[in-house]
């Protein structure tokens, strides 16, 4: 059940040799979660200097600082599986492989982007490749989520479901009655819980007296552990096991990530409630260098390589921003469309009127 | 055809359909090995398994939220609620999700879910076994909420709500469970989602109403009929969202005067929306004041057999303004 926090030395301290007796990872995929994140932070920090120079509306929920995490946790997953992402996994699209083009025309709110203008920018979901188009209500998709790998159940599929949430979540009914609902029904899902210490301006210790979230497991009989979820690697890890374990018939695992969010909760949340010395800690415990630290050690990072991967991952966002500015908005009736199955136009637009059938002949 | 009861009508479309589609599957509070607390699932998990009709644990919440991911995913499934007074832990569920999932997004992911819900007094079921509550759920554009009077509608209404491919609240009133039969077809057969329809013809004066108070509705306008020659054309709205208003207003125009009769209460209930329809669309049509019958404006319906009686809607009181109406 539940386990103790493992530490970056215990969990990653080498690739080359086996840790808990798992397998080292293959260079290429260290040099895959390495690569992610980094796409990861550079677009969201574009993107907040976007809404800053009040090139697109709304807000945006930032997830820089947690970019081991989310790409830890996701990177395996198939096109088949289903992400139930929260407002602040925004990057999940990216990790899975929407197309930038579309990512970027939600943040613009287009016609373009994969729910033609409906949501707030940083709530994306793909179809295509099972990411729920997140609600704002917390916990909403982590419960959909559940019904899904229920469904996967049933159908006797492979397929497993990661359902990513916040540590203010944990604190709703919502979020109990689907983890207890997975573990009686033993779902092919993985909760991952990033603690990221904040939700909006409350503190973790203001949502609940546990040290560790993960202990919550315990009450709903399957297996929780708590990682260092700025270490990729770890993070990495303890997500394998948990994802084999759902796709295997094992059931569902609670995964506590411990990290943080560099910015407010969103952008127009200067996150004043916050010690700056607090902020200052987490900024050094930088997943990104971290990783890069631990390429290095095993000669895998080079100033040049980083380079690479930004010069042409900056080619793609730059073009995607470009497509996304030029795309157009929805026409406002298209605000009818997609209510049912069926069309409601007529009957919204076109409200005849009645006269006494008597005076009609 | 066999002469069968309301519950029958479900039960029996819940089995054909689940033989039909092996993607149909129930959960709910009690559906499995207790046959629902109505019975209304009464056998279907010694025909279908367990996997297949779920006890689900006392959580009304993830009963309609794991149903929402699973008909995302393919499935159709009929979650049950054993009473509306519970439905309230299942609101984020059903009004946040399963009401707009399909518009967030742009219909590329969808929830076709049939989602019975049980309501109703005139049982002496107390604060909370009593509500009625339809009207939340009327409210939510993306969800098409219905209420069969009939057992020939509960059951084409309910197969044809599990092939449909939008969440459906199906209101089933625990009143007629039991208490009127219907010659029903043993064949398959389904029942429009989107037609009110007149269940009896006149010239006089239009009355609507629908689920229980149907009913009642009908027996007052016998009633007028033998006592004062009076012809109402009675209307079972069936749907209650979105409302047929179109057969509503060709019968105004008919009969120039309109009773509307609900059992929730008065404000901002469904009649409300008709009134407001029929002013708009129909002024010239009225030679009277639109009357309706509904419970007063309280919490819920209170046990005590007074108190009970007084909050209901009855055929006494329905004929009463129906005869207001003809007066004017």
């Amino acid at each position: 059940m539940a386990t103790k926090t493992k530490d970056r030395a215990e969990t990653s301290a080498a690739p080359a040799k086996a840790v808990n007796g798992t397998a080292p990872l293959p260079e290429a995929k260290l040099k895959q979660i390495y690569s992610t994140m980094l796409k990861c932070r550079t677009m969201e920090e574009k993107i907040r200097i976007l809404f800053k120079q009040g090139r697109f509306s709304g807000n945006y929920y930032a997830a820089v600082g947690q970019e081991a995490t989310e790409v830890g946790c996701a990177i395996d997953l198939r096109p088949s599986d289903t992400i139930a992402p929260s407002h602040r996994d925004f990057i999940a699209n990216l990790i899975k492989g929407t197309p930038l083009n579309l990512m970027i025309s939600q943040i613009y709110a287009r016609k373009t982007s994969p729910d033609q203008g409906r949501s707030s920018p940083a709530h994306c979901g793909y179809a295509p490749l099972n990411i729920i188009t997140p609600a704002s209500t917390i916990a909403a998709q982590l419960n959909i989520g559940t019904g899904v790998a229920l469904a996967y159940k049933m159908q006797k599929k492979d397929d497993i479901v990661m359902a990513f949430s916040g540590e203010g979540s944990t604190s709703l009914g919502f979020w109990h009655e689907a983890v207890n609902f997975a573990g009686v029904h033993n779902l092919p899902i993985v909760y991952v819980i990033q603690n990221n210490l904040w939700a909006e301006s409350v503190s973790v210790k203001l949502q609940t007296k546990v040290e560790d979230l993960s202990i919550k497991a315990q009450g709903y009989g399957i297996p929780g552990i708590t990682v260092d979820g700025n270490d990729a690697v770890a993070v990495y890890r303890v997500a394998s096991e948990a994802i084999h374990r759902a796709r295997t018939g094992g059931g569902p695992t609670l995964i506590e990530c411990k990290t943080y969010r560099w910015y407010g909760h969103s952008e127009i949340d200067p996150a004043k409630y916050r010690d700056p010395a607090e902020v200052e800690y987490w900024k050094s415990k930088d997943p990104i260098p971290f990783m890069e630290n631990y390429l290095a050690k095993y000669k895998l990072w080079s100033d040049d390589f980083k380079a690479q991967i930004l010069e042409s991952f900056q080619k793609e966002l730059d073009a995607a921003i470009e497509f996304a500015e030029k795309a157009p908005y929805a026409e406002p009736e298209e605000a009818l469309d997609h209510v049912y199955s069926f069309s409601i136009r007529d009957r919204e637009l076109n409200r005849k009127t009645w006269t006494p059938t008597v005076l009609q002949k | 055809m066999p002469l069968i009861t309301y519950i029958d009508a479900i039960n029996t479309a819940l089995n054909e359909e689940m033989k039909r589609d092996e993607k149909v599957f129930i959960i709910g509070e009690d559906v499995g090995v207790m046959g629902g607390a109505f019975k209304a699932t009464k056998g279907l998990i010694e025909e279908f398994g367990p996997d297949r009709v779920i006890d689900s644990p006392l959580a009304e919440g993830v009963i309609v939220s794991s149903s929402i991911g699973a008909a995302m995913a393919g499935m159709r499934p009929v979650p049950e609620i054993q009473f509306v007074d519970f439905v309230t832990p299942a609101m984020d569920a059903i009004t946040q999700q399963a009401a707009k999932l399909r518009y967030r997004s742009a219909g590329t992911q969808t929830c076709p879910i049939t989602l019975r819900i049980c309501y109703g007094g005139g049982v002496a079921g107390g604060l909370y076994h009593s509500q009625t509550n339809t009207t939340w759920f009327a409210h939510e554009p993306g969800l098409r909420v219905i209420a069969p009077s009939t057992p020939y509608d509960a059951k084409g209404m309910l197969k044809a709500a599990i092939r449909d491919d939008n969440p459906v609240i199906y209101f089933e009133h625990k009143k007629l469970y039991r208490s009127i039969k219907e010659e029903v077809p043993s064949e398959d057969y389904t029942v429009s989602l989107d037609k009110a329809v007149v269940r009896r013809e006149g010239s006089d004066m239009t009355a609507v109403s629908y689920g229980y108070t149907m009913q009642l509705m009908l027996q007052a306008a016998d009633k007028m009929k033998s006592e004062h020659g009076i012809n109402v054309e009675c209307i079972d709205l069936r749907t209650l969202n979105p409302i047929d208003h179109d057969t509503i207003l060709n019968s105004v125009a008919k009969t120039n005067r309109v009773v509307l009769v609900q059992e929730d209460h008065r404000t901002l209930g469904i009649s409300s929306e008709i009134s407001a329809v029929i002013a708009e669309q129909a002024f010239e049509c009225l030679d009277a004041p639109i009357l309706r019958v509904t419970a007063p404006d309280i919490p819920a319906i209170p046990f005590a057999p007074t108190l009970e009686k007084f909050y209901m809607p009855t055929v006494e009181k329905i004929q009463a303004a129906m005869e207001r109406c003809a007066q004017y």
